[in-house]
């Protein structure tokens, strides 16, 4: 096996050789297998490994980058000629350089990154589970269609290596398994679901059956779905919906989002930006869980970072260059949020529920809709309608509509049940001040 | 990974574009690789003739009924402008080589970023392992094909261009948006650029290339009043050179379209909701036609009997005015292929023709899978995927309306301009995001408005389209599919919806 980190070291020095002031180089290699099943039958089997470099160098504060699949040494030469030559077209930026050397806050081996079950694990075993999974959803009868059933596995390394004396790089591993299906009494008029898992280690994934009965009951109760009328009330957001709500505040927070204005988060550190009752971390160094790394892209430390204290903004996720043109330290972001999510409460979701006279519980979305410039949001919406405390009739053909910054600051109760399996997490939210579209 | 059910379709840079770059600076990497002429198979590819049989043989060693090899060679290039100044260049290569092998519909695959006979031979071997009895079969000898389409400007490619002349269209598109209005506070311009070499090969003795260029010039722009801000976006590309800037679209028209926008949104209000007659207008409105009935009509939805639309052929789903087709023939398109990622010949395949379902998007799978003729629509992302059904160019046809008919027409209601995207799943509901729109009132547009989402169920919708213009317009966009993006066009009239669900703030 070729060694990744010797090829990034070398190509190091041979960059300074050929001029340039500062480099980096990430490298990466990895195997991953994948399986869908679709009505008891292999329909897809997919193996393979892969392995590429990119590289930035930066010459009289002028960048250029590039990226190579062909690790041949003639090729990823030639490149770093060109980026060289290249550099010298971009405009000069005093804020274009490498992060200063810094020590790891956790070691790669302690954050539980790589797990050897991932690698061990026989494809026949991985068959059998999606097997099961789609027989288990199959096995009701209110499921008409298996949209199918899978099983990933993905292993390998992270390598990043630059001129200021960083070079380091970790082992990871992660498994995954999902199944999807369709249920509805009319052709015309049906419903899709389902449900996945994913752990860095094969034991720790939930059983076959928790996942199948989560889809099974996640894709029937959207059954005989109906528009209603257009509205303003409460929704509450169940754990997986809030957390795409969390994914779009972490769109409005990234650095280059911030400097460019394109976020309405922009300028408001030290304000109050959400209710009292709201704190949101970004954490990369909680052993074993899926957003966790030693370091990001630039080789700057993780850490735990406090996003939103009591309803205050303290930080931006940034990355070296967005930190200079803010006049900010780097956050350890550049490779993106790590475990990000927003401090639970103590109320299960049953009771926030019950807490609700009339307003819709949220389980499914779809479309884009989300604009970091005003925090605008409008999605097609699909749940359970809620009267007097109770989950009724499924809703769907509905959108619902309001903006990020409004419903951070009206976010009435939080739920106790943050799922650790995913890297953007929130737990059910109940929240006010939205709009329903329909008839 | 994750089940990934949904379709979808954005504006704009999508994952994975964006960080690309320029082989202006220097040289060439790999030298050679003469475009699009006769010649046997690109020069990357490391293979005779008979190693890539014995491969392929390889391949249905297992008892498969077809192995195909696809070899690709991809260099692209970007740069970037922003806060006046050229922020970012990039340089991008990804060679390597992808082994298919089917068995009834089942699929195994394989590839490696290893141009070695050993390697490829380790990808056959995984591919070949969706079958397990001990075939013998052997593939037949290649015959060069050479694709009968030329469907591209490969007069001035980008990719060959130098960094000074790419900079300066950035240039211009840039200074247009920043200059359009005191009122814009921040601008972006980029230009993305590739050169493409693939190679086909398969068991059924096929052996095709295509060189293909692609390329986008866009530019983003922010306008800022009274603590307001909002963003607008215009891009402009295809399988295009230089000339295209040069002769065809002004970047200096693409900066002003992006800024236009966004001062126009400051003024925006939420649309009123609930249903209401909505009118598209021609720009980019065909993002519904590519989620309500493209996707619906990709032949994989329907030999499974997952899409709505799998039972309906030959039965009217559309209003009778309603003609609708995917065209990967149009020369210089972003879509368009002079041969689909399976060496198919590309076409333009009828879909819906007055109202009447007529045809899917085939591959090669779903062609045999549905008994129907290969059309050319089998396309995948890159050499780590596996084709599967894709639109290219898909299209609503023009109607007989004048477009200020149709606005006049409407008493009250909705008229969308610009999008963010759609999504669909094979339910056949789906979504757009319209970023910019305006509301009518007896027959005049009045304000504008911002932040909806469309939503319907592609059946319903398509009888409740009541009036076509006889104007054309297209969206340029990046679909994805299963994980895998590819860039696609989409085309419609200005048309007139009877009903339609518009959300947005009550």
């Amino acid at each position: 096996m070729i060694n990744l980190q010797k090829i990034a070291e070398e190509l190091v020095q041979y960059a300074k050789k050929q001029g340039a002031d500062q480099v980096q180089i990430n490298a990466g290699r990895n195997s991953n297998f994948n399986v869908q099943v679709r009505e008891g039958e292999i329909e897809e089997l997919k193996e393979a490994g892969s392995t590429g470099i990119s590289l930035k160098i930066i010459k009289d504060e002028k960048v250029a980058d590039a990226y190579s699949s062909d690790l041949s040494e003639d090729t990823l030469r030639k490149l770093v000629d060109n980026a060289v030559k290249r550099a010298q077209y971009t405009s000069k930026d005093p804020n274009s350089k490498l992060p200063e050397l810094e020590k790891l806050t956790v070691s790669p081996e302690s954050l539980k990154l790589y797990d050897e079950s991932v690698e061990a694990e026989p494809p026949e075993n991985k068959i059998a589970v999606s097997k099961q999974l789609e027989k288990i959803l199959l096995s009701d009868k209110r499921v008409k269609v298996s949209l199918g059933s899978g099983y990933g596995t993905s292993y390998g390394e992270k390598v990043v290596v630059n001129s200021n004396g960083f070079s380091n790089s970790y082992k990871y591993s992660s498994a995954s398994c999902y199944v999807y299906g369709q249920a509805g009494e009319d052709q015309n008029n049906m419903f899709e679901d389902g449900w996945s898992d994913t752990a860095r280690a094969i034991g720790k994934l939930d059983p076959p059956e928790k996942i199948a009965k989560t889809a099974i009951e996640r894709v029937v109760r959207l059954i005989g779905a109906k528009k209603i009328k257009s509205q303003n009330v409460p929704i509450v957001f169940d754990n997986t919906m809030a957390s795409s709500l969390l994914r779009f505040l972490a769109s409005c927070l990234y650095g280059s989002s911030i400097y460019t204005k394109r976020s309405f988060l922009a300028g408001k550190i030290g304000e109050k930006i959400a209710g009292d009752n709201i704190t949101v971390i970004d954490d990369g160094t909680l052993p074993a869980r899926p957003g966790s790394r030693p370091f990001d892209s630039e080789g700057v430390p993780t850490r735990k970072n406090s996003i939103i204290e009591n309803g205050v903004l303290k930080n931006y996720l940034l990355d070296s260059y967005s930190a200079n043109k803010l006049n900010m330290k780097s956050t350890g972001n550049a490779s993106g949020t790590t475990n990000f999510y927003i401090q639970p409460g103590s109320t299960p979701q049953e009771d926030i529920i019950k807490s609700v006279e009339k307003g819709l519980f949220l389980t499914k979305t779809i479309g884009q809709g989300t604009v970091p410039t005003s925090g605008d949001i409008s999605k097609g919406a699909f749940g359970l309608w809620i009267e007097n405390g109770r989950l009724t009739y499924p809703v769907a053909e509905i959108t619902f509509s309001g903006n990020l910054g409004d419903a951070l600051k009206n976010i009435e109760t939080i739920g106790d049940d943050l799922d650790p399996r995913r890297s953007i997490t929130s737990p059910t939210l109940l929240v006010n001040g939205l709009s329903i579209s329909g008839l | 990974m994750n089940g990934i059910r949904r379709r979808d379709f954005l504006r704009g840079a999508a994952a994975g574009a964006g960080v690309v770059a320029l082989a202006g600076a220097g040289s060439q990497l790999v030298s050679g690789c003469s475009a699009g002429g006769g010649e046997a198979f690109s020069e990357f590819v490391p293979f005779s003739l008979e190693e890539m049989k014995k491969l392929l043989d390889v391949g249905l060693s297992k008892g498969g009924d077809f192995s195909e090899l696809y070899f690709e060679y991809r260099i692209s290039g970007s740069i970037g402008m922003e806060e006046d100044i050229v922020k970012s260049s990039s340089e991008n290569i990804s060679l390597g080589a992808g082994f298919r092998v089917v068995k009834g519909s089942q699929i195994g695959y394989g590839y490696t970023n290893e141009m070695t006979f050993d390697s490829v031979k380790q990808a056959a071997l995984s591919a070949a392992a969706i079958a397990s009895s001990s075939g013998k079969g052997t593939s037949a000898d290649l015959t060069v094909e050479t694709p009968k389409h030329k469907l591209y400007d490969m007069a001035l490619p980008l990719v060959k261009q130098d960094v000074k002349s790419k900079i300066e269209l950035i240039k211009s598109a840039y200074d247009a948006a920043k200059n359009y209005d005191p009122r814009i506070v921040k601008t972006s311009s980029s230009i993305y650029d590739e050169l493409q070499y693939v190679t086909i090969a398969n068991s059924e003795g096929l052996l095709v290339s295509d060189v293909r260029p692609q390329t986008r010039l866009g530019v983003s722009a922010t306008a800022e009043e009274n603590d307001k801000r909002n963003t607008g976006y215009w891009s402009e590309g295809g399988r295009v050179g230089m000339n295209f800037f040069n002769k065809e679209k002004d970047p200096v028209q693409i900066g002003k379209r992006a800024a236009e926008e966004a001062i126009i949104l400051l003024g925006a209000k939420n649309p009123p909701v609930g249903e209401q007659i909505v009118v598209l207008s021609k720009d980019q409105s065909g993002v519904m036609i590519h989620e309500a009935v493209g996707h619906p009509l990709e032949a994989d939805g329907n030999w499974k009997k997952q899409s709505i639309m799998h039972d309906k052929l030959g039965q009217m789903v559309a209003n009778e005015i309603v003609t609708i087709y995917d065209d990967a023939t149009i020369s210089d398109y972003r879509g368009s292929l002079n041969v689909d990622d399976e060496g198919t010949p590309t076409e333009n395949v009828p879909l819906i023709e007055k109202g009447k379902l007529v045809g899917y998007l085939n591959d090669r799978i779903g062609a045999k899978q549905l008994n129907h003729k290969m059309n050319g629509h089998g396309r995948r992302e890159s050499f780590r995927h596996f084709p599967i059904p894709r639109m290219n160019n898909t299209i609503l046809a023009k109607g007989d309306k004048d477009p200020e008919e149709i606005i006049a027409s409407v008493p009250k209601g909705f008229y969308a301009i610009s999008y963010q995207g759609g999504m669909v799943d094979n339910t056949g509901k789906f979504t757009f995001s319209v970023n910019t729109g305006y509301m009518i009132e007896n027959g005049k547009l009045t304000y504008p408005v911002k932040n909806a989402t469309l939503i319907g169920t592609n059946i319903q919708i398509l009888k409740e389209v009541d009036m076509i213009g006889n104007d054309t317009g297209f969206f340029l966009g990046t679909c994805g599919k299963e994980g895998q993006s590819v860039p696609v066009t989409c085309g419609t009239p200005t048309l007139r919806i009877r009903k339609m669900t518009v959300g947005g703030s009550v």
